[in-house]
């Protein structure tokens, strides 16, 4: 029986997935995901199942992550595929792996920030560690043919002046603030791939991802969007904490997995891409919309500490690169990435009670 | 702004690959003598492959290293004196000691274009002994840009003093050059340099664009008398960069003499792009093969021709002549 | 049949490839895996595989003394020697994967019998693993050898840092295994690394300088060889037979690699370990035999 919420995240492939011919380069192909069970991975296997059933192709994927059991729990219907296998192991201790694997994957460890203030070793080690087994494995087999290496948007440091991050914009990091784990543990991840690139000649490409909103993504997470959207379902007031100028951008989760899985097959070994989506919004901007979305009135609160503030945040990538290189655009307008994430939310949350 | 350009004249290098390494120390001595007197700043010597590479694999040389680096120091007086190292040919404990003994000037230290990490030692050695270092990636049409930046970094750190790429293959059109000096300009403290040839016929072009694009150092041989179709032509270039108001340092007239010279006294004959060296450069093929895929194709009855898309198509790299019999006994094989 | 209790130092790449080649032998039981660091990606494998693994280097040897007949020295030439002062005193066998050259050279199908009298066996290089017995039969069949020289192919990818750094002793330990086994004087060897993808296989192309050859002996010579290091690495062909070419006999030779726990293009690090276990299987033979 295929459930509504389903049907959503089916849909929305079919709409992101403009060009499923392109993947017939996949045929027979073994693509191995790190991070295999999170969001990325969910959204990654939920389009390579829309592929594979649609144009029948036979990828098959290997999801690395650490807690199966639960994956199966989520998404039932994905973990039942014949074409998904799973492999239960922390990738910061991988040693083996198998190896019919063509393409990985690496999107293994949380940028969930309440993790890395409270665990920082854990986070430090996932992305070092983790990265440096994975490519060690990986230096070993025979048929691969290309990595994607997930980084983040922090590895930029802290932007003040750009309207539009490109690849090359880097701006000053502070020193001795334990908050850095994540971004430093990224960017000694990029470095890991650098030599393994230069000294090994992995064939790794690196994606640096900005924000994403989408079905499968907990409300629970701290960023603004995610906090507005749950404030939304439960019937307001969506409140903003800090200033609401703040710019933010927003890619849709099957777009986000369609420009991944393009970059597979038409990225440049070596390059390095933003990830994300180049329409800026600001978060008041962002409230009014999701708010215009509910059948509830509501309120729109902001909570600052300033009342004018000097600077303001802004984190939007410039994306001429990725859009060129891959022939790849977004699909979904914020106001239908909203919609469509509120519709699944609520109806996963019926089915949860 | 003084626009001066570095001249390296591998002559008595590069031309012995024309000549299957069979250059005598009389004509070494006499082709010194007069790129001596013209004022070319470095002349380079040795087997084609380099010091130490005298080999059944690539060819042996008439006469040793020795011999060789000291008939060049006895005739060289303003000019330096310059050698290509390849590491895997050349140790340092076997030739590269005893050539500085001898009295080289400049050492340049050659890999491969993605594999400079073979240099450190031999660069580092180099430095030891307080003699002019460089790195040279070769077969660099082989490599993306980012690649050839990352590469030549590394011989930076390991104390090259200027990296040189080589055209090795003769398969850079000016658009190449263009973006991979520029990269390389851009990515280095150190002086660029380039080293053309000539399948494409574009030596020259490519050289010039090399300079604009900032390389600092070019490499040109007597009437391009080198690998395959030969190198850039070291009179031509010297007069094309004097037009252009480029300052060598190297005496015209005396050049051209040099040149005539080094015509009649050391080159049996003189390179010209055979038809064959268009599908050499087409393919990609190191220049040095050149001699081998003709003898051995003659040999033993195949199109030379399918000999480079071969060579081209397995992306074999210079050192590995070995491999031009096999493709040559695979063809016959699927030919029956 | 009583196995040969062995110990392997070293649990990087060499290490690795050896204890998964062991674990296939009638004739040898790692009974220690040791290096450094318990995390490395060698030693979970160990684990994983259920050997007794060991952090603490040599130590681990001094320890359990009694329980180790043979070691595997799979560190580095530095180390290997500090090992053997050791290893000597204890009475160990020890075949040796680094460039040290304490202990006698071998070449599994040319000199296997003779090696296991002595206790420090050395493996020579990867080129000379593949290019020495051909040489040998070259001088074995031939008068008059003027010169030998090798030159060895081998992909990017299986070339580690340290080989990368090493290349001069690389070719000067081979050209000595080549004067050694041979009985030529003027000797070369020559190493090209190749970064093709897909990464090509170690070749290993043999050329001799001989005047009035005799090709016909020769063939069938080099015939019986090729099956004699196949029967210890089964990845090892020729690929192009004896010719005699502009003045020079030309021979080439291939070697795959089995893909334990390297990919197979990595002929090279290969056909060491597949030699070292010959070696290491003929001392456990011949212990079963004496008793």
């Amino acid at each position: 029986m295929s459930l509504a919420k389903n049907k959503i995240v089916f849909e929305d492939c079919k709409t992101s997935c403009v060009d499923i011919d392109s993947f017939s380069i996949l045929e027979n192909q073994s693509i191995l995901i790190t991070g295999g069970t999170g969001f990325i991975g969910k959204w990654l296997t939920e389009m390579i199942s829309y592929i594979n059933f649609t144009n029948n192709i036979n990828i098959t994927v290997y999801l690395l992550g650490r807690d199966i059991a639960k994956f199966k729990e989520e998404v039932p219907h994905l973990a039942e595929k014949t074409f998904v296998k799973f492999i239960e192991q922390d990738v910061r201790y991988l040693h083996d792996l198998p190896n019919d694997i063509n393409y990985i994957i690496h999107a293994a460890g949380s940028p969930d920030n309440r993790e890395h203030v409270s665990d920082p070793l854990k986070t430090i080690e996932t992305f070092y560690k983790g990265t440096q087994s994975l490519l060690d494995v990986a230096s070993r087999i025979q048929g691969l043919k290309k990595i994607i290496h997930l980084s983040s948007h922090q590895v930029y440091g802290k932007n003040e002046n750009e309207e539009q991050i490109t690849e090359n914009s880097f701006g000053p990091f502070e020193a001795l603030n334990v908050n850095n784990c994540y971004a430093e543990s990224k960017r000694i991840a990029e470095t890991l791939c650098s030599y393994y690139k230069n000294n090994l000649r992995l064939p790794i490409v690196i994606l640096r991802p900005f924000a994403f909103i989408g079905p499968y993504q907990n409300l629970e997470k701290p960023w603004a969007i995610n906090s507005f959207i749950r404030d939304a379902i439960l019937g307001g007031p969506i409140r903003i904490l800090g200033n609401g100028l703040t710019e933010r951008s927003y890619l849709y989760a099957s777009d986000m997995a369609y420009y991944i899985l393009r970059s597979l097959i038409l990225a440049n070994i070596g390059d390095i891409y933003n990830l994300g989506s180049n329409v800026p919004i600001s978060l008041n901007e962002l409230a009014l919309k999701i708010k215009s979305q509910s059948t509830v009135k509501m309120e729109v609160l902001s909570r600052s500490s300033k009342e004018n503030y000097l600077s303001i945040s802004k984190l939007v990538p410039n994306t001429n690169k990725i859009t060129k290189d891959l022939n790849v655009s977004e699909t979904f307008t914020i106001d239908e990435a909203i919609n469509r994430t509120i519709l699944w939310n609520q109806l996963n949350k019926k089915i949860n009670n | 702004m003084i626009k001066q350009i570095l001249i390296s004249d591998p002559t008595l290098r590069d031309g012995n690959h024309a000549c299957a390494h069979q250059l005598s120390a009389e004509q070494i001595a006499i082709y010194c003598n007069a790129a001596d007197n013209a004022g070319v700043p470095i002349i380079e010597v040795g087997h084609g492959n380099g010091l130490g590479a005298s080999s059944l694999q690539v060819g042996l040389s008439k006469e040793d290293d020795k011999t060789i680096l000291e008939t060049a120091r006895k005739h060289l007086n303003k000019s330096k004196l310059g050698i290509h190292v390849i590491p895997g040919f050349a140790t340092i404990k076997r030739d590269l000691v005893n050539a500085i003994d001898i009295g080289v000037d400049v050492i340049r230290v050659a890999s491969h274009c993605t594999e400079a990490d073979i240099t450190q030692r031999h660069l580092g050695y180099v430095r030891e002994r307080g003699k002019e270092a460089y790195g040279v990636l070769m077969m660099s049409h082989m490599a993306s840009a980012s690649v050839l930046v990352e590469e030549a970094q590394k011989m930076e750190l390991y104390g090259a003093e200027g990296i040189i790429i080589m055209d090795s293959a003769g398969a850079y059109l000016p658009s190449d050059v263009q973006e991979k000096i520029s990269a390389l300009v851009n990515g280095l403290k150190v002086p660029v340099g380039f080293h053309a040839h000539n399948n494409l016929g574009m030596a020259i072009a490519n050289s010039i664009t090399a300079i604009e694009a900032g390389a600092k150092i070019l490499d040109g041989t007597a009437r391009g008398f080198g690998a395959g179709a030969g190198n850039a032509q070291l009179e031509v270039l010297i007069a094309v960069l004097e037009k252009m108001g480029y300052i060598t340092g190297v005496d015209l007239y005396k050049i051209l003499d040099a040149s005539d010279i080094a015509e009649k006294k050391i080159m049996s004959t003189v390179p010209t792009i055979k038809s064959d060296s268009i599908v050499s450069g087409l393919s990609g093929v190191f220049s040095g093969f050149a001699k081998h895929v003709t003898r051995i194709s003659n040999e033993y009855e195949v199109d030379p021709r399918d000999v480079y898309r071969e060579l081209g198509k397995r992306r074999i790299v210079g050192g590995q002549e070995d491999i031009i019999i096999e493709v040559v006994m695979d063809l016959i094989r699927n030919r029956k | 049949m009583k196995k040969l209790k062995v110990a392997i130092l070293g649990s990087g790449n060499i290490g690795t490839d050896l204890l998964i080649k062991i674990q296939r032998s009638e004739f040898l039981e790692c009974v220690l895996f040791i290096g450094r660091n318990l995390s490395s990606p060698g030693m979970a494998k160990a684990i994983a595989m259920g050997v007794k693994v060991s952090d603490e280097s040599i130590n681990a040897i001094v320890k359990n003394s009694d329980q180790v007949d043979l070691v595997f020295d799979a560190t580095s030439a530095k180390d290997a020697k500090i090992h053997w002062d050791i290893l000597d005193k204890l009475g160990k066998i020890v075949v040796d994967m680094t460039p040290a050259k304490l202990g006698v050279f071998c070449i599994p199908a040319v000199n296997l019998d003779e090696v296991i009298e002595h206790r420090n066996v050395n493996m020579i290089t990867c080129g000379g693993q593949a290019s020495i017995p051909i040489a040998h039969v070259i001088g074995k069949t031939q008068k008059n050898v003027e010169y030998i020289e090798v030159v060895s192919s081998i992909a990017s990818r299986s070339a580690g840092p340290a080989t990368r750094l090493n290349l001069d002793e690389y070719v000067d330990t081979t050209e000595n295994g080549i004067k050694h086994f041979s009985n030529v004087k003027r000797t070369k060897a020559i190493l090209n690394l190749n970064p093709a993808d897909p990464c090509i296989d170690m070749q290993t192309t043999i050329f001799a300088q001989v005047e009035n050859p005799n090709m016909e002996y020769l063939q069938e010579e080099i015939d019986i060889m090729i099956k004699k290091i196949q029967e210890y690495v089964p990845g090892y062909s020729l690929l192009v037979p004896p010719v005699f070419e502009n003045g020079r006999i030309v021979i080439m030779v291939k070697a795959q690699g089995l893909g334990d726990y390297l990919p197979k293009y990595a002929g090279n690090l290969d056909i060491i370990n597949c030699a070292a276990i010959a070696v290491a299987e003929q001392y456990s033979k011949s212990f079963n035999n004496s008793k």
